[in-house]
């Protein structure tokens, strides 16, 4: 079948589920006022609370929900086969990134526009702070330990990549300062920044850096000496103010998301690639059974609980209207699912020509789990080479764009953790933790270091694809949390809390039952780095559904008699309408 | 009629996407990161001077522009917004200039720190001084 005709279909799907479901959502569920005097006008100051067109907060909210995480996990799924990894992306990002995403926001709009973590407390329990700090924790670790596993293992697998990613941290950190101090524009001294990177790629297939040799003398292996400069990178690079790298790498990053995307949907379209890989993979016995893996594997580009933390606290901050929250919210997970559509794509269409070559590239789990970012790379790689790029400097050109985002996501990610790193210390009274940011920082970087090379699995460590998994449990639990503050809020309106209740279960259901088998699996092969980091994330899930548990039944006495257009919360937080 | 505060460059919220955006608002408890106040441990990572003063610019602006020009549309626009700003600005210079004015208006909106007028460039907002600014923009009001 031709990608494109799936990319169509998919296309679709996706404009039904914004156009009538989201609709739904926000008439019946979530029941948006116009006239709601949202956070933004409430408390209006000109810098953080802003009433903003929802055209200008989408833009910001998309930036910063598309990243690297989506690709990954499709690009790992489609050893399943690809019509059970499109069919959870659709239906996930339809009735269940959807839902969480506009109901994050919407919550959190109706509660001054705090954090989840904030008003999970407040409609929750006070319990759940610590459990939200607590899944907070493990998603960052596991999001830090899997992102440097993924760019040592790109770093080694495209040599020719090395240059050009090392070169662009001083080159965004020059345009930065030059656009600082000159107060010239941005455009195009980032545009020449991104003509530049190009240019190195070349540079980096003359040059190829290879760590061979140091990692020989060092006696380790070469991903592993990857993974610990990557890790002493980000400590230092998270110290930076945000303007003086983060910015302007984001800058040059930013343009190439929408290359990535114009050489993804061309390339497709000018090649004509067909779909090689089968709609549902016959895999071996000894594999990862499609439930509940699957839906453990593809966390972001189906549903991710870490938007919930874009969306309440920052994005609400700015919205104007509160209807806005649908077209902002829904919207920007559908973008994620189409992001991840064309990571589907990109590994089952451009990656290979035939069905035999697709099966040596995802003969088992451990194998295709392992190269599933380089299939991703290879197959945007082909689809730049149907567009008229030499192969070789495609994909090189490919692993860059991954490469550049993944390596943000490490340098907002140990930045974050440190920041949980403090408000646990606070919390627990280890008042010299939280007060200083060496002692923080170490912390926020040594733990998921010692995920990323602890050892275990055999000579090649262990297979990344366990990994991933545990990372997309805890993102799931992090959704589950969000989704569970959304029916509590919807439930005290006395609305129809199943269109949330149903994702919610899911994927309770699916983290712990996969939770449960990974546990039992780390046992029996003697995995006692895994094994303990399961069991904590399983006793994390249970708390989670009973927190859920408890604050869906108090809400039952508590339900407002009718409330059918007047939204009710907890008591203190309903501003007045305008 | 519109008019687009660009954000200063020290003002940076940039986000490098799922899993990785910079969302301190999203993590941090309120009473700290939000109060400023001593116990703030993430007061560092905030704000700095220039930051503040930048930051209190283009606050005041908004708030004056709201308060004596009531009937313009003004939004505070992040300079890596280009999926708005790009789009936005050449629209609106193509309508009036031309293709070519367009192509090229579209680098000077992206100064951090610009002010902009139905997508034209202004001024620069720590140039100009607020009051100045103002006055810049009620003179366009009038013109059009």
């Amino acid at each position: 079948m031709p990608a494109v005709a799936v990319a169509v279909v998919v296309g679709v799907l996706f404009f039904l589920g914004y156009r009538y479901y989201s609709t739904y959502l926000a008439e019946r569920i979530y029941g948006l006022d116009p006239a709601f005097v949202t956070p933004a006008h409430e408390f209006k100051d000109g810098v953080d609370f802003v009433p903003t067109n929802k055209h200008v907060v989408f833009g910001h909210h998309f930036t910063s929900v598309a990243g690297a995480a989506p690709i990954v996990g499709p690009a790992i799924a489609v050893f399943w086969g690809w019509g059970p990894a499109l069919a959870w992306i659709v239906l996930g990002t339809i009735f269940a990134a959807g839902v969480h995403d506009f109901g994050s926001l919407a919550v959190s709009l109706r509660h001054k526009a705090k954090n989840i973590g904030t008003i999970a407390q407040d409609v929750v329990s006070r319990r759940a702070r610590t459990l939200f700090l607590m899944i907070i924790f493990f998603l960052l670790t596991l999001v830090n330990a899997v992102f440097a596993v993924v760019i040592a293992n790109l770093f080694v697998a495209n040599p020719g990549a090395v240059i050009p990613i090392v070169v662009e941290i001083p080159l965004a950190m020059f345009i930065g300062q030059y656009i600082y101090k000159t107060r010239s524009a941005a455009l195009i001294p980032s545009l020449i920044g991104v003509v530049g990177l190009y240019l190195l790629i070349w540079v980096g297939q003359q040059y190829p850096v290879e760590l061979d040799t140091v990692a020989g003398a060092l006696g380790m292996e070469p991903r592993t000496l990857w993974v610990i400069l990557l890790f002493a990178y980000t400590f230092v690079a998270s110290r930076l103010p945000v303007w003086m790298l983060l910015q302007p790498r984001d800058y040059i990053n930013s343009h190439q998301l929408f290359i990535a995307l114009g050489v993804i949907a061309l390339g497709m379209l000018v090649g004509w690639n067909t779909i090689v890989a089968p709609v549902v993979n016959d895999v071996p016995e000894d594999s990862p059974s499609i439930f509940p893996f699957l839906f453990i594997t593809i966390a972001c580009g189906a549903i991710s609980g870490f938007h919930s933390l874009v969306s309440s606290g920052t994005t609400a901050k700015q919205i104007d209207k509160e209807t806005d929250a649908r077209y902002v919210g829904y919207m920007g997970a559908v973008g994620e699912g189409s992001l991840a559509t064309g990571a589907v794509l990109a590994t089952t269409a451009g990656v290979v020509a035939t069905r035999g070559e697709w099966d040596e590239l995802y003969p088992d789990f451990a194998t295709a789990s392992g190269g599933a970012v380089g299939s991703f790379v290879n197959g945007v790689g082909a689809f730049a080479n149907n567009l008229g790029v030499p192969l070789d400097l495609a994909v090189i050109f490919a692993a860059v764009v991954v490469i550049s985002f993944a390596a943000t996501t490490m340098d907002t990610g140990v930045r974050l953790q440190r920041y949980i790193v403090q408000e646990i210390a606070e919390l627990a009274g280890w008042h010299k933790l939280a007060r200083n940011l060496t002692l923080a920082g170490v912390v926020a970087v040594v733990v998921p270091m010692a995920m990323a090379l602890l050892p275990g699995g055999g000579e090649q460590g262990y297979t990344f694809g366990v990994l991933w998994q545990l990372f997309g449990t805890t993102n799931q639990l992090t959704a589950g949390l969000a989704l569970s503050v959304v029916a509590v809020w919807v439930a005290k309106m006395n609305r129809n809390i199943i269109p949330i209740v149903i994702p919610l279960v899911f994927l309770l259901v699916m983290t712990t039952w996969a939770l449960i088998v990974n546990l039992k699996n780390f046992i029996l092969d003697d995995q006692w780095v895994l094994a303990p980091l399961d069991a904590i994330i399983f006793v994390l899930a249970m708390w989670l559904v009973v927190e859920a548990a408890m604050a869906l039944r108090g809400t039952s006495g508590s339900r407002t008699p009718d409330s059918s257009d007047q939204p009710v919360d907890d008591g203190s937080d309903v501003p007045g309408r305008r | 009629m519109r008019v687009v505060l660009v954000r200063p460059w020290t003002d940076a919220r940039s986000g490098g996407g799922c899993c990785g955006a910079e969302v301190r608002d999203g993590v941090c408890f309120d009473g700290r990161v939000d109060s400023g106040a001593p116990t703030d441990v993430h007061a560092h990572a905030r704000r700095n001077a220039d930051t503040d003063a930048d930051v209190r610019l283009v606050a005041e602006t908004y708030l004056r522009l709201q308060q004596e020009l009531p009937g313009v549309d003004v939004q505070i626009v992040g300079v890596d917004n280009t999926a708005y700003l790009l789009p936005t600005v050449f629209r609106a210079l193509r309508a009036r200039y031309g293709v070519v004015v367009a192509v090229r208006g579209l680098n000077r909106a992206t100064t951090a720190g610009a002010v902009l007028v139905d997508g034209e460039f202004v001024g620069h907002l720590t140039t100009l001084g607020v009051d100045s600014a103002i006055a810049e923009i009620r003179v366009r009001c009038l013109v059009r």
